[in-house]
C-alpha cells in the first residue's frame, strides 16, 4: 500500500506547486514603448513628486486629452522630497522608465544624463525667465523646464503687527528685526501669542537647506552652479547666521527640537498662536484649509542678510524632464503636452489658478497670482531683489539635511558651540568634493 | 526524518522558489554590488573593498550600530520580561483573561507607522500637557532629546510587542502539565520556588524562539523609528536600517548603503545564530 499512498502524495504536491507558480506568472503581454496596444493612441507615462499640486495637474491632463484624443497620459504622483528619488530610480533601472519626470538639481542632471532630451527647441523653454534654466543647462541644450518659482522668507500674521505696532515695510537689517520681535515679545499676552516664532528644529531641512541658503548664498554670487563647482565654503556670514538661528530660538515656542513643519504651519502660525514662521509660499494652500480669511491676511518679510536687505531667496525647486529612451514620436508628444501646459492660454489659466503657481515663465497675466504670498514674492523677484537658492548645489551627502541641519540642532541643544557647526560642516564640504 | 522523497522536495518547490527569487538572488546580487560603483543606474567599476574600508571609520554607521545595539539589549529584556509577565496574568485564573489577552496583543496589530504617529502626539502633546498640569519639569520636551527619544523608542516598542511574545509564553506555559505543579505543591514548594524550579526551565524553549524574534524585530526596526524621531535630535536616535536607507536614498550611494546592509546582515546574523545556539543547549527536556 506504500505506492498508493506515494502517489497520491506526488500529486497533490504537483498539484499545489504548479497552482503556486501559475499564480506568479503574469500575462503582460502590453507593449511597453510608449504605445498601448490598442489603436494608435501615443501613451505617455508621467511621473512627478508634486503632492500638492496632484489632483489639479490630473485635471489639466484631462482637459489636454480631450483637445488631442490621439493622446493618453498617465500620472503617477509619489511624494514629498525624499520619496521620489528611489522610486524613480527604481524605476529606471526596472526598465519601466516614464516619459515625462522630475529632476531637481544639478546632480540629478549628471545622474541622468543619458535619458534627458534637449528641450531648447520647445516654446516653453524660450519663455522661461532668465535664470531660471541655469543648473539644466548644458552647453547648448536646454535639459529641463522649470516647474515654477518659489520662495521663502518670515511669513507674518499682519493683523499681529498691526496690532502690535509694527511697520513691516521698516524692517530690513537684523537690528530692526530684533527690535520687532522683542516689542511683540513683550505685548505677547495681550495678542494671545504663545511666542513670536515657531521654529521647526525637527525638521533638518528647515535649517540646513532654507536658513543656511540665505546666509551662503552671498558667498557663491547667489549662483547654485558656482556653489555645486566649490571645493569649499567659508562661511562669510556665519556670524549673521548664528545671530538669526539665535532670534528664532530665543523667541520660539520650546521645545524646538521635537517641533516639525506641520505643528509649525497648522497648529501654530494658522490658529495664530505665534506671529512669525520661517516658511515659504507652499504653505499657503495649509493655511487657507486651516482658515481662509487669516489667510488673505499674511505677508512675507526677508531674511535680513547684510548687504541684501530687502531681497528674498526665490528659486526653482523643480524641473521637468523628457526621457529620450523612446520613439521618436513619444518623445515629441511628451514636448509638446509640456509646451501646452506652459504657454497655451488653457495651460496658463491652470497654471495661475489651479496650481497656485508662481510662474517661471514670460507672457503670465501675473495680476492674476492666486494668492497674496506667491503676489508678494513674485514682486520681489521681477524687481529683482532676490537671493539665490544654491542649496540645490549642496554637496550631496546631503550637505543641507545632513551635515548643516543636524549640526545647527546639536548647537540648539547645547551639544556643539558655533564654531563647532562651521568647522564640521566646512569639513565635510571640503571631503565630498575633493 | 527520512522520507526525503521526491514528494517532499515538490511540496517544498514554491517556498524555495518565493526564497530563492525574493531573498537569495536579491542578496547575491546586492553583495556583488556592493563592490562596485552601482548607483541605482549603472555600476561601471568594480572597487573592490573600498566601501568595506570606509565603513570602519564612518562614525554616523558606528553610533547607528551602538545605538541600535543598546536599544535591543533594553527592549530585549524588557520585551521578554513584560511578555512572560502578561502571560502568567492571563493563564491564571481571572474572569477576564481572554478579554486581557486580546487587548494586550491588540498594539500588535497597528501598523509601526501610525503607531509611531500616535506615540509622537502622546509623548509631545499629551506628556506635555500633564507635565505642564502637575507640574513636573521631566515630563516636557520629549523626543526633543538623545535620552528621551531612546526612551521613546523602547516604550512604543515594549507596548506593540509585548502581547505577541506573550502569545508565544501563554503557549508554552499551558504547555506544562499540572501534575508536576501539584506534585511540587505536595513537596511543599512556595510559588516562587514552583516558578523557579519548575515553570522557568519548562518555558526555556519559548526563551529561544521569543528572543529570537525580539533580537530580530528590535534589530530591524525602521518604520517606528522613522515616523517616531526621524532619527531626530541630530540623528542621534537613527538605528541601523535608517542609516542604511538615508545612505543609498538620500546620499544617493547605493552600493555604499549596500555595503552595509552587508555588513548590518552578517552581524545580525552572527548575533542572532550564537542567541539561538546558547539558547538551545539550556533548554530541558521533559
Amino acid at each position: 500500500m506504500k505506492n498508493s499512498k506515494f502517489f497520491a502524495k506526488m500529486a497533490s504536491a504537483v498539484a499545489l506547486s504548479s497552482m503556486i507558480l501559475a499564480g506568479c506568472s503574469s500575462d503582460d503581454s502590453n507593449g511597453d514603448n510608449g504605445e498601448s496596444a490598442s489603436g494608435d493612441k501615443i501613451q505617455i507615462d508621467i511621473f512627478q513628486g508634486k503632492v500638492e499640486f496632484k489632483e489639479q495637474f490630473e485635471d489639466l491632463v484631462a482637459l489636454y486629452e480631450e483637445e488631442n484624443p490621439n493622446v493618453e497620459i498617465n500620472v503617477e504622483t509619489v511624494g514629498g522630497g525624499t520619496d521620489y528619488a528611489p522610486v524613480l530610480k527604481s524605476a529606471f533601472s526596472s526598465g519601466d522608465a516614464p516619459n515625462i519626470f522630475n529632476v531637481t538639481g544639478p546632480q540629478d542632471v549628471i545622474d541622468y544624463k543619458e535619458y534627458l532630451t534637449d528641450l531648447s527647441d520647445t516654446e516653453a523653454a524660450g519663455a522661461a525667465l532668465d535664470g531660471t534654466l541655469t543648473t539644466v543647462t548644458d552647453g547648448e541644450q536646454i535639459l529641463g523646464l522649470p516647474f515654477n518659482q518659489e520662495g521663502y522668507g518670515l511669513i507674518y500674521n499682519k493683523a499681529i503687527f498691526e496690532k502690535a505696532g509694527i511697520n513691516p515695510d521698516d524692517i530690513l537689517s537684523m537690528a530692526d528685526l530684533e527690535a520687532a520681535v522683542q516689542t511683540i515679545d513683550q505685548q505677547k499676552e495681550e495678542l494671545g501669542l504663545e511666542a513670536v516664532f515657531a521654529l521647526p528644529a525637527k525638521e533638518a531641512w528647515v535649517l540646513g537647506d532654507h536658513l543656511a541658503n540665505t546666509y551662503l548664498a552671498p558667498e557663491f554670487n547667489h549662483d547654485v552652479m558656482e556653489a555645486f563647482e566649490a571645493d569649499t565654503v567659508t562661511f562669510e556670514k556665519g556670524d549673521e547666521m548664528k545671530q538669526f538661528v539665535d532670534l528664532q530660538f530665543d523667541y520660539s515656542i520650546q521645545p524646538v527640537l521635537s517641533l516639525d513643519y506641520s505643528q509649525q504651519v497648522e497648529e501654530y502660525f494658522s490658529l495664530q498662536q505665534v506671529a512669525i514662521i520661517q516658511q515659504g509660499n507652499w504653505i499657503y494652500p495649509s493655511v487657507e484649509q486651516m482658515d481662509p480669511e487669516f489667510a488673505q491676511n499674511i505677508g512675507v518679510l526677508p531674511i535680513p542678510v547684510e548687504g541684501n536687505e530687502g531681497s528674498l531667496p526665490v528659486g526653482v525647486p523643480n524641473y521637468w524632464a523628457v526621457n529620450n529612451d523612446f520613439d521618436e514620436e513619444v518623445v515629441q508628444a511628451s514636448k509638446d503636452f509640456l509646451d501646452w501646459m506652459y504657454t497655451s492660454e488653457t495651460g496658463k489659466e491652470a497654471v495661475l489658478n489651479d496650481f497656485k503657481f508662481i510662474p517661471a515663465y514670460e507672457g503670465y497675466d501675473t495680476s492674476k497670482i492666486a494668492d497674496p504670498l506667491s503676489q508678494e514674492i513674485y514682486e520681489y523677484a521681477s524687481n529683482g531683489n532676490t537671493i539665490g537658492w544654491v542649496f540645490s548645489g549642496y554637496p550631496s551627502n546631503p550637505w543641507g539635511t545632513g551635515v548643516i541641519g543636524p549640526n545647527i540642532q546639536k548647537y540648539l541643544a547645547g551639544e556643539m558651540t558655533w564654531e563647532e557647526v562651521e568647522a564640521d560642516a566646512i569639513a565635510k564640504w571640503e571631503e565630498e568634493r575633493q | 526524518m527520512r522520507n526525503r522523497d521526491l514528494s517532499f522536495w515538490l511540496f517544498l518547490t514554491p517556498v524555495l522558489l518565493g526564497l530563492i527569487l525574493v531573498v537569495i538572488v536579491p542578496l547575491i546580487y546586492g553583495t556583488v554590488f556592493s563592490f562596485t560603483d552601482w548607483n541605482g543606474l549603472s555600476a561601471t567599476t568594480f572597487v573592490g573593498l573600498e566601501h568595506y574600508l570606509n565603513l570602519l571609520h564612518d562614525q554616523e554607521f558606528i553610533d547607528a550600530i551602538v545605538f541600535t545595539i543598546l536599544f535591543s539589549v533594553v527592549s530585549i529584556i524588557l520585551l521578554n520580561a513584560l511578555g512572560l509577565s502578561l502571560a502568567i496574568l492571563v493563564t491564571r485564573q481571572i474572569k477576564t483573561n481572554n478579554m486581557l489577552r486580546t487587548i494586550f496583543f491588540m498594539p500588535n496589530l497597528i501598523g509601526g507607522l501610525i503607531l509611531g504617529f500616535i506615540w509622537q502626539f502622546i509623548f509631545i502633546s499629551v506628556f506635555g500637557d500633564i507635565g505642564e498640569a502637575l507640574q513636573i519639569e521631566a515630563m516636557q520636551g520629549w523626543l526633543s532629546t538623545t535620552s528621551t527619544g531612546f526612551w521613546g523608542l523602547v516604550i512604543l516598542t515594549c507596548w506593540q510587542m509585548a502581547g505577541y511574545i506573550m502569545i508565544i509564553y501563554i503557549a508554552y506555559l499551558q504547555n506544562i502539565p499540572n501534575e508536576l505543579i501539584e506534585a511540587a505543591k505536595i513537596d511543599g514548594a512556595n510559588s516562587w520556588q514552583r516558578f523557579r524550579n519548575i515553570t522557568f526551565p519548562l518555558v526555556a524553549p519559548a526563551f529561544t524562539v521569543s528572543m529570537f524574534l525580539t533580537l530580530s524585530t528590535s534589530f530591524k526596526i525602521y518604520d517606528q523609528n522613522l515616523s517616531l524621531t526621524n532619527g531626530g535630535p541630530f540623528e542621534s536616535t537613527q538605528m541601523v536600517a535608517m542609516e542604511i536607507v538615508k545612505t543609498a536614498f538620500s546620499a544617493n550611494e547605493m552600493a555604499y548603503g549596500q555595503a552595509k546592509a552587508v555588513v548590518f546582515f552578517i552581524i545580525v546574523s552572527i548575533i542572532a545564530l550564537t542567541q539561538v545556539y546558547y539558547n538551545k543547549k539550556r533548554e530541558v527536556d521533559m
